[in-house]
């Protein structure tokens, strides 16, 4: 395992903000970890970067604890992001570099290459707080990761950005894990975790709920369900075999399966009486999975997604 | 250590490349200059056109039309017309009251207005009581004052002379009796005048004043900003957060240092350069200004003040959100270190009272009030020791700023590595006792 965290424990004051967790990184995966707003992950992402200290537990990164050493193999963005505003965009890039203690020699190509590829190329000489707020997004995601950090650290990734960044910054971070970067990143919204992370942990109240690998979580989490959208009246359906229940959800009906019910039978029974515009084996989101376990009030969570990979 | 020189070099760009930097380089002896010796040269300066004089004269003797006829030796200057020009003088009688207080009362409305600059009134009884005359004006021109004080001294001195019956020449007895020019020497037998201790004292107080006050608010700000500009979190994610403190606070104070390195050279050009600029210079100012223990002890004081000072502000940045919330904090400091300049004038007389002494040993205090005593006190010292004497104190209180100075740095950095990640409501202090356990 790359990165350990041994069941820290944080409390402040009386509110105990994270406790007794325990999560397990492996090199060059992407984590994602999850849970609604005061869940405590921008705590453990702190105990993490050594910026709090854990009432108890370990964090080891390759089997060491963490030390100052640490601080210039990581590159950290925090959730709540700034940077220096009367700085141009090159002084602040090469400043917070070089207090990674990244040689200076190195910096200064790759400015150039990384602002291009943030769409920021004529923004170099600019003053930061010339840019819109979704540039200085971008700047402050180059001086996360110019010092080639070989661990990502992002509380919150995706605040802030609209779509065309997200997608962008997605690509990036895509392209840095199959360079060996291992990440770790928090977020409320599921829906982007899904589609980005191939390890998750799941958090609420401080306490971890629920980790794993993605594709490990939901099929640990299936529900045994069909989406069918059909031409026709679809009353029927509720008798075939192997259904246990129907719900209508007016474009679509979703199907409950009785355990060791077989989908490709219901599909032949209802090819029979009507005509299937889609059928669907529902996986359930991480969204679900998380209001399923963690007994949450769905108003916590935010990024209801409904379905998942479809299969017709 | 290394991070720690690569924030000291930003922070220390970050100053020294401003215009701001430039500027006040430049503007700060102007204004220090402006605020020290202006206002003394316009206090003492001459009259530049002939002021006007009405005079009251109830005192039967004829002192009315003397003082005017001395008054008139006065002339302005480099010029033959005269400095006062005596409208009329009043001769009442000196029961004659009613008449004498209509007329000063309406002469007193005519100076109000600006048409008359002075009213002498000489009540009866002059000759044997000095509260029978006086002055009434709205002007307080050093010079003109006290010509009027000689003259009416002479006028008057002469009646009561011829009252007394002295058997002597009434002249030959004011001659005698003249005022003698005291010349005060120090116990070394030199004579700094009164003048060049007095603005070299405030000089070098204000200097560690100005540079203690504008680049520990410097430092401040500098904290507050990177509290609200939310960068704070990336900072202490590559740095500690105490070297990122001490970066800050040495950084700036290295550029506070340039500026006054630039000022040292450009003041020691203007001194050996003042003869051919024919600047007049004192010229005991040299043994004021390039006493050892004066200079020895104005850098340490310039660097200990600073360090103690610039940490207290660094946490005071650490613990607010706004400038506007640190303004609460600021007021206290900002009074402990003008202190000196507002106890100035006590010093000065007795440098060595109990209240300079105990002063000048408080950490906070210790850095300008113990340079304003040196100022005045080593100088006329005939032997130094690093125990006792002058020497021996400063030696003292600069080990006292030293131990407090460490000491807040140790505190600061407590409760700056919690203070600049809280934001939203102020800390109280038994919070922050409680940070210092974390």
């Amino acid at each position: 395992m790359y990165l350990q965290l041994e069941s820290i424990c944080k409390a402040f004051d009386a509110k105990v903000a994270v406790d007794n967790l325990s999560l397990e990184v492996p090199r060059g995966a992407i984590c994602g970890i999850i849970g609604p707003n005061g869940a405590g992950k921008t705590t453990t992402i702190r105990m993490v970067m050594n910026i709090t200290a854990p009432d108890s537990g370990r964090i080891l990164l390759d089997g060491h604890q963490v030390d100052g050493d640490f601080r210039n193999r990581v590159g950290y963005m925090p959730e709540e992001r700034g940077l220096y505003k009367k700085m141009t965009c090159e002084q602040v890039i090469t400043y917070l570099a070089e207090l990674k203690a990244y040689p200076k020699s190195k910096i200064t190509p790759k400015i150039g290459s990384w602002l291009d590829r943030m769409e920021l190329g004529d923004y170099r000489l600019r003053k930061v707080e010339e840019l819109s707020k979704g540039m200085q997004q971008k700047l402050q995601f180059i001086t996360t990761v110019l010092h080639e950090p070989e661990i990502l650290i992002l509380d919150e990734l995706f605040s802030g950005l609209d779509p065309l960044n997200m997608e962008l910054i997605k690509s990036v971070i895509l392209d840095l894990k199959r360079h060996g970067t291992t990440i770790l990143f928090s977020t409320h919204v599921m829906e982007q975790a899904e589609k980005l992370c191939d390890h998750i942990c799941m958090i609420s109240h401080g306490k971890k709920v629920l980790d794993g690998s993605l594709g490990e979580v939901k099929s640990r989490f299936g529900k045994n369900a069909v989406q069918l959208e059909i031409d026709g009246d679809g009353d029927f359906v509720r008798s075939l075999p192997g259904v246990r229940e129907v719900t209508d959800f007016n474009r679509y009906l979703e199907l409950s399966l009785a355990d060791g019910a077989d989908p490709d039978a219901i599909l032949k029974g209802v090819l029979q009486r009507v005509r299937v515009r889609r059928f669907a084996i529902v996986e359930p989101s991480l969204y679900d999975i998380f209001i399923d376990i963690a007994k949450v009030d769905p108003s916590e969570v935010h990024g209801r997604s409904t379905v998942g990979g479809s299969h017709a | 250590m290394r991070k720690f020189l690569t924030v000291l070099r930003y922070e220390y760009a970050q100053v020294v490349k401003k215009k701001s930097f430039i500027v006040g380089i430049f503007l700060t002896p102007v204004l220090m200059a402006f605020f020290i010796i202006l206002p003394s040269y316009f206090a003492r300066k001459a009259p530049t056109a002939t002021e006007s004089v009405v005079i009251i004269d109830a005192g039967g003797i004829g002192i009315g039309d003397q003082l005017a006829t001395g008054m008139g030796s006065y002339t302005l200057e480099g010029a033959t017309t005269p400095a006062f020009e005596v409208k009329q003088i009043f001769t009442l009688s000196s029961d004659d009251s009613t008449r004498f207080r209509q007329l000063e009362d309406s002469l007193r409305t005519v100076i109000n207005d600006k048409g008359l600059k002075y009213l002498i009134v000489i009540k009866s009884n002059a000759e044997r009581s000095d509260s029978s005359v006086y002055l009434v004006t709205n002007s307080s021109n050093f010079t003109s004052i006290s010509r009027f004080e000689r003259k009416l001294s002479d006028v008057i001195s002469s009646h009561r002379l011829r009252a007394s019956n002295v058997n002597l020449p009434v002249d030959s007895v004011l001659n005698l009796t003249h005022r003698i020019d005291l010349t005060v020497r120090d116990t070394k037998g030199e004579a700094i005048p009164f003048e060049v201790r007095y603005f070299g004292a405030l000089v070098l107080v204000m200097l560690i004043y100005i540079m203690i006050l504008t680049y520990g608010m410097m430092v401040m700000r500098s904290v507050i900003e990177e509290k609200t500009s939310r960068i704070m979190e990336v900072m202490v994610s590559s740095v500690s957060p105490f070297q990122l403190m001490m970066g800050k606070v040495i950084g700036l104070g290295a550029a506070a240092f340039t500026s006054v390195a630039i000022w040292v050279v450009f003041g020691v050009a203007l001194y050996f350069g003042s003869g051919a600029l024919a600047i007049p210079i004192d010229p005991s100012t040299s043994k004021l200004i390039f006493h050892p223990v004066v200079v020895v002890f104005f850098v340490l004081f310039l660097i200990s003040g600073y360090l103690l000072y610039s940490t207290l502000f660094a946490l005071v940045g650490s613990i607010v959100n706004t400038e506007k919330e640190a303004q609460n904090y600021v007021m206290p400091i900002t009074i402990s270190i003008i202190l000196p300049v507002i106890l100035g004038l006590s010093v000065i007389q007795e440098p060595n009272s109990t209240l300079a002494m105990t002063l000048s040993f408080i950490p906070l205090f210790a850095p300008t009030m113990m340079m304003m005593r040196i100022v005045f006190v080593a100088p006329a010292a005939t032997s130094f020791s690093p125990f006792s004497g002058i020497l021996g104190e400063s030696i003292l209180a600069f080990l006292i700023v030293v131990l407090a100075t460490i000491g807040i740095i140790w505190l600061t950095a407590k409760i700056f590595r919690i203070g600049i990640l809280m934001y939203g409501k102020r800390p109280t202090l038994p919070e922050l006792i409680k940070w210092l356990k974390y």
